[in-house]
């Protein structure tokens, strides 16, 4: 046996130093053949067992194949190494440029003023307020008799109306949808009807079409405090829950009591909305008994919200179509 | 609304601050729209400090002084006034500032001498035009302060919005009233009764109301012996502190009443009258007059006017005429104070565009009781400040009584109820004695005597909103409604229209929002034919302009419009949708139809550079692509037709949407004339659908389908076929012959040229062959693909092209 076994190390020392040299996988699949392969060094020492006697034929197959085994595990250990050279340099020859602009994926983008209209929608769904439409060229009736503003009354200067041929209007606000979905229905309801409306303006603040969200609730005891609470929490899910508002006297012919209400902006209260409880001649109009029944009503402008949600200083900016601005809001 | 708060004070003791007078009147529904100021503008003037006083050494009238401003060092100033002295505070102007004369102050050396400011006398802040020395101010006086806070230059003016139901207010007394409201307080009355001599004014002017419906009182007094001139300064100041201008004693005079009381007056020179008779009649049409600005007006008939006995000398409530003007030659005046129906003013201001102080007050109503005392109030004034004499007696007519509401009851629950608020009778009836309001409770009831001021006041809820006026809105309870769950109803439009929006931003595309108004150009302009049904559209009587005097029935020519102004603000890539109504005109009066339709628009820029490469296929197929994940986000089955009526597309490059059998709309390329002349120059193209038709078409579900665990065999073929058999038939084709097998089938490409015959393409079918409940063999998949083969040999006359 000591003849042998210095025999196997040797060849094993051979193995490790050839192994280490392989540089390449190519030369260590020939390094491997050369010790392990059919008719390697170290498989051709197994061939030598029966030279042996029978009493050391086991331990000196055990010691050989032990020292395959580790030659083996070597040559998978460089085989690693090796491929995780050829990686890291494929890895360190690739070396972009990553400041070179982005492939950007196509997207687009919703109209500012329908994510605010959205935003205030999700709220009162959330109440179960039902959406309620209605036609943007409207009749006079719907836009104004209805909503107990006579023609000849100074209230009609409130508000520079679109004319249509036919005698029709372009809706001046979106207070006629109050009309169409109380008439022939009963309360209790709840409405809330957001969508285009059009006045005769045109300056930098003021846009010949803009959007209002109108909401109005009826039922036999909902009280001007009601109107004031759910006002309140609108205001706090839009603006956060610091939000201060205020309610000042106001006129409208289709509420009374009616109030402008107001939402403190730094040092400044800026109006935000219009509301009131419904006006009896209103429910009248609408086959609603008003001695039975009483509600609110509020509507507000949508434009101005997102105007100043993003800082757009004109509100021509939101409706001409200019990508460079849709592209930032 | 102007209200100087000096002359205000004169009705009514006002709070110490302003502050709070402002908010306090905004609560309650009168609100301040600004805040100004008459007098000179004072704020950079300071208050300084003289600290020591030299001779001056190079002339004996001037003094150096040293001035502290409340700065690091004090300055030195020179000064030429004899009463300057160390200890005084005094007004300074520093270099920069510009005085109210107009002049800007610079930093001067005078006699040898640097003046880094100078002291002020009062003449030169526009306070005084007296010229005696400095203005010393009150020992007290901050050092560095504006000096506006210790001398008092003109008054608070505040500019108040009258909302259209409270004429009432358009006075100083009714601003009084309001601020009574909010404060408390009592009201001093400027004194009205003038002092009579001589005749009966009955004797000298008959009064004749043949109108009734239109003038419910007319009272007339006569003045002799007016001086008719300038008015003395504190008249002129109240004049112009309200926004008038300063004409003469006699109109100065009926202004300031009208001003103080809210009762438009009229001043004729009596003399002019032809026979000293007033009659208040309806104008006769065609009915000349001149007004005072000047202007020949025709009248109609239902215009009110004043005339005497020949002819139209007023349009009622609304402007006087030329012929009876009071002038420097008039002596002898008749007032007019009167109270007309406040529907005919307005329509006949309308229809005149004659908007004036006194029809604006005619229009919201005046106090029909206080008629008389403004006509008493003026001549006294007449008699006071030109030297007139007031004759004996107001002369008098009645038409019509006025509708006005004395009394209104409301139960003390149902105001409780309405503002949620639990406040006693007693409480009440305090509430509404600030607002004149005389209330007595009866078994629950409150009775309420309404003022005569108040035409506004008809119906119980009028009482409970001035209730919750003087109590505050903000002192009412903040509650929650409780109200029966119940779900949501939403309609169909809208939720399509929401899920239009999500699927084009998915695809890339911005939303745009744009006036409905277009012009009669734009049928031409997207080449509508002649008898297209969309060239007839509903018209807006009053555009602002009349290139959107058109209510849009289609998207179209919106969308186009927002291309080009994009190029012309050198932005090429536009991708932009519009979900709108369109408006169709109907017969007779009803309203015109309207239909939600969505347009989209993408271009494609021409701006290769070395990083971004432009894509090569035509847009239509972008077009197409985003039109069919459309359709396929809203589950209707995406079909398009070959060919489109649509004469604003390309004819080469577009298709016709069908769903469910119907056509709802049409993809393409823009057509080269439409596009030269919006001046598009880059590959542009539309879709352009009916929401309204397509809510109609019944949605199919997505449903789930296996998935296949098993192995996919992918085959490609290249098929040479004639050039203008649609591939789009062929896949169709080759779907219907291979069965559920085929999981996909697509072109990977398409190729004409050499090796291929002339008038034919090769196409390159790319299929996909998978079950989900067994592996394929491959003689299967072959076997699959050779009945294909064969049947594109014989319907399509497809050959394969060799090599594949």
């Amino acid at each position: 046996m000591s003849g042998v076994v210095p025999d196997l190390e040797s060849l094993e020392v051979e193995a490790r130093d050839a192994i280490a040299a392989a540089n390449s996988p190519q030369q260590l699949v020939e390094v491997r053949a050369s010790f392990l392969g059919r008719k390697g060094s170290i498989s051709a020492q197994l061939r030598r067992i029966g030279e042996l006697p029978d009493a050391e034929r086991g331990v000196f197959g055990q010691a050989v194949n032990a020292s395959k085994a580790r030659v083996e595990a070597w040559v998978a250990e460089r085989k690693r190494s090796l491929e995780r050279a050829v990686q890291d340099q494929a890895i360190a020859s690739r070396d972009l440029d990553v400041t070179l602009p982005s492939a950007l994926p196509p997207r687009g983008r919703l109209h500012p003023v329908t994510r605010l209209e959205r935003e205030m929608a999700q709220f009162f769904r959330g109440l179960g307020f039902s959406i309620e439409e209605g036609p943007e060229v409207e009749t006079e009736y719907h836009c104004f008799e209805a909503l107990n503003i006579p023609a000849d009354h100074p209230a009609r200067d409130l508000q520079d109306t679109f004319f249509v041929e036919g005698g029709h209007v372009l809706r001046t606000h979106t207070s006629p949808v109050q009309i169409r979905a109380m008439t022939g229905r009963q309360p209790p309801f709840r409405f809330i009807a957001p969508g285009r409306v059009y006045r005769h303006d045109y300056d930098a603040t003021h846009s010949p079409m803009f959007h209002q969200i109108e909401g109005f609730l009826v039922d036999e005891s909902t009280t001007f405090g009601d109107l004031k609470g759910i006002l309140y929490s609108f205001a706090r899910h839009l603006m956060g829950p610091d939000v201060e508002l205020r309610f000042r006297a106001h006129y409208f012919p289709f509420t009374e009591p009616s109030a402008e209400m107001d939402f403190r902006w730094g040092d400044r209260w800026l109006e935000w909305g219009g509301c009131g409880m419904i006006h009896p001649k209103v429910l009248e109009n609408c086959g609603i008994d008003p001695e039975r029944y009483q509600g609110f009503a509020f509507g507000m402008g949508i434009d101005r919200a997102a105007m100043d949600r993003f800082g757009v200083p004109n509100i021509h900016l939101l409706f001409d179509g200019d990508m460079r601005v849709l592209e930032q809001i | 609304m102007r209200v100087g708060l000096g002359w205000l004070a004169e009705f009514i003791a006002l709070p110490d601050s302003q502050v709070e007078l402002e908010e306090r009147l905004t609560l309650g529904g009168l609100e301040i729209e600004g805040v100004a100021r008459t007098g000179p503008d004072l704020d950079e003037i300071r208050v300084g400090h003289v600290l020591e006083r030299e001779q001056h050494p190079d002339a004996d009238r001037l003094s150096v002084c040293k001035v502290d401003l409340g700065g690091d060092e004090p300055l030195s100033i020179v000064c030429g006034a004899p009463n300057v002295a160390a200890g005084q505070k005094v007004a300074v102007a520093t270099p920069g500032t510009i005085l109210p004369d107009g002049t800007k102050l610079k930093k001067s050396k005078i006699r040898g001498v640097a003046s880094m400011g100078m002291i002020c006398s009062a003449s030169e802040l526009g306070l005084s035009d007296e010229h005696d020395g400095i203005m010393v101010l009150d020992a007290a006086a901050q050092v560095g302060r504006p000096i506006a806070e210790y001398v008092s230059a003109g008054q608070v003016v505040l500019d108040l919005e009258i909302t259209p139901n409270r004429g009432d207010w358009a006075s100083m007394l009714g601003v009084a009233r309001e601020v009574r409201a909010q404060f408390g307080g009592s009201i001093k009355l400027p004194p009205t009764q003038p002092c009579e001599s001589g005749s009966a004014a009955a004797d000298l002017i008959r009064i004749e109301i043949e109108d009734n419906a239109g003038c419910h009182r007319y009272a007339g007094r006569v003045v002799h012996g007016v001086k008719v001139g300038p008015s003395p300064e504190w008249l002129v100041e109240k004049v112009e502190a309200a926004g008038m201008r300063s004409i003469n004693i006699v109109v100065d005079i009926t202004n300031l009443v009208l001003l103080e009381f809210g009762q438009p007056l009229h001043a004729f020179d009596l003399s002019m009258l032809t026979d000293a008779v007033i009659r208040v009649r309806s104008a006769a049409p065609g009915e000349p007059i001149e007004t005072l600005d000047g202007v020949e007006r025709k009248l109609e008939a239902g215009d009110l006017v004043i005339a005497d006995a020949k002819r139209a000398i007023a349009i009622a409530g609304v402007m006087g005429g030329a012929a009876t003007e009071v002038g420097e030659s008039t002596t002898d005046i008749l007032l007019e104070s009167a109270h007309f129906a406040p529907t005919r003013i307005r329509k006949t201001a309308r229809r005149l565009g004659l908007f004036t102080e006194a029809s604006y007050r005619f229009e919201r109503g005046v106090d029909h009781e206080g008629v008389v005392r403004a006509a008493d109030r003026a001549a006294r004034l007449l008699a006071e400040l030109a030297g007139g004499e007031v004759a004996t007696g107001v002369v008098e007519a009645r038409g019509d009584p006025v509708s006005h509401c004395d009394r209104v009851e409301i139960p003390v629950a149902k105001a409780n109820r309405m503002l949620g608020t639990e406040l006693t009778a007693t409480e009440m009836i305090t509430l509404l004695e600030r607002v004149d309001i005389d209330a007595n409770e009866v078994r629950g009831i409150l009775s309420c005597s309404v003022p005569s001021y108040r035409g506004d006041i008809s119906i119980p809820v009028d009482i409970v909103e001035e209730v919750a006026r003087v109590y505050g809105y903000d002192r009412l309870p903040t509650t929650l409604p409780s109200a029966r769950l119940d779900s949501p109803a939403v309609p169909t439009s809208y939720t399509m229209a929401d899920r239009v929006r999500d699927s084009l931003v998915a695809s890339g595309l911005y939303e745009t929002r744009s006036f409905p108004g277009i012009s009669s150009k734009d049928w031409d302009a997207i080449r509508l034919p002649d008898d297209d049904p969309r060239r007839q559209s509903v018209r807006i009587v009053n555009p602002i302009v009349e290139e959107n005097a058109e209510m849009r029935t289609t998207l179209v020519p919106s969308l186009l419009h927002a291309a080009q102004g994009n190029f012309a603000r050198q932005v090429a890539d536009v991708r932009l949708f519009e979900v709108a109504h369109v408006f169709l005109p109907t017969a007779g009066d009803a309203l015109p139809r309207e239909e939600q339709r969505v347009t989209a628009l993408i271009t494609r820029p021409q701006r290769a550079s070395l990083w971004e490469q432009v894509d090569s296929r035509d847009l239509f197929f972008d077009a197409k692509g985003i039109a069919e994940v459309l359709l396929r986000d809203l589950n209707r089955e995406p079909v398009f037709k070959t060919g489109t009526a649509e004469s604003f597309l390309h004819p080469g490059a577009s298709v016709s949407v069908v769903s469910g059998g119907q056509t709802i709309g049409t993809v393409g390329e823009l057509h080269p004339e439409v596009a030269a002349y919006f001046e598009i120059d880059v590959p542009c193209a539309l879709i352009d659908l009916s929401l309204h038709q397509l809510e109609r078409i019944s949605a199919k579900p997505s449903k789930f389908e296996a998935v296949s665990r098993q192995p996919a065999a992918s085959r490609d073929i290249a098929v040479i076929l004639s050039q203008d058999r649609p591939a789009g038939e062929l896949l169709e084709a080759i779907r219907k012959t291979a069965g559920s097998a085929l999981v996909s089938v697509g072109v990977f490409d398409r190729y004409a040229g050499k090796g291929v015959p002339e008038g034919k393409v090769s196409l390159g079918v790319r299929m996909v062959f998978q079950r989900v409940d067994r592996t394929m063999k491959d003689s299967e998949v072959s076997k699959l693909v050779d009945r294909i083969v064969s049947m594109l040999a014989h319907k399509f006359d497809g050959e394969l092209r060799s090599g594949s």
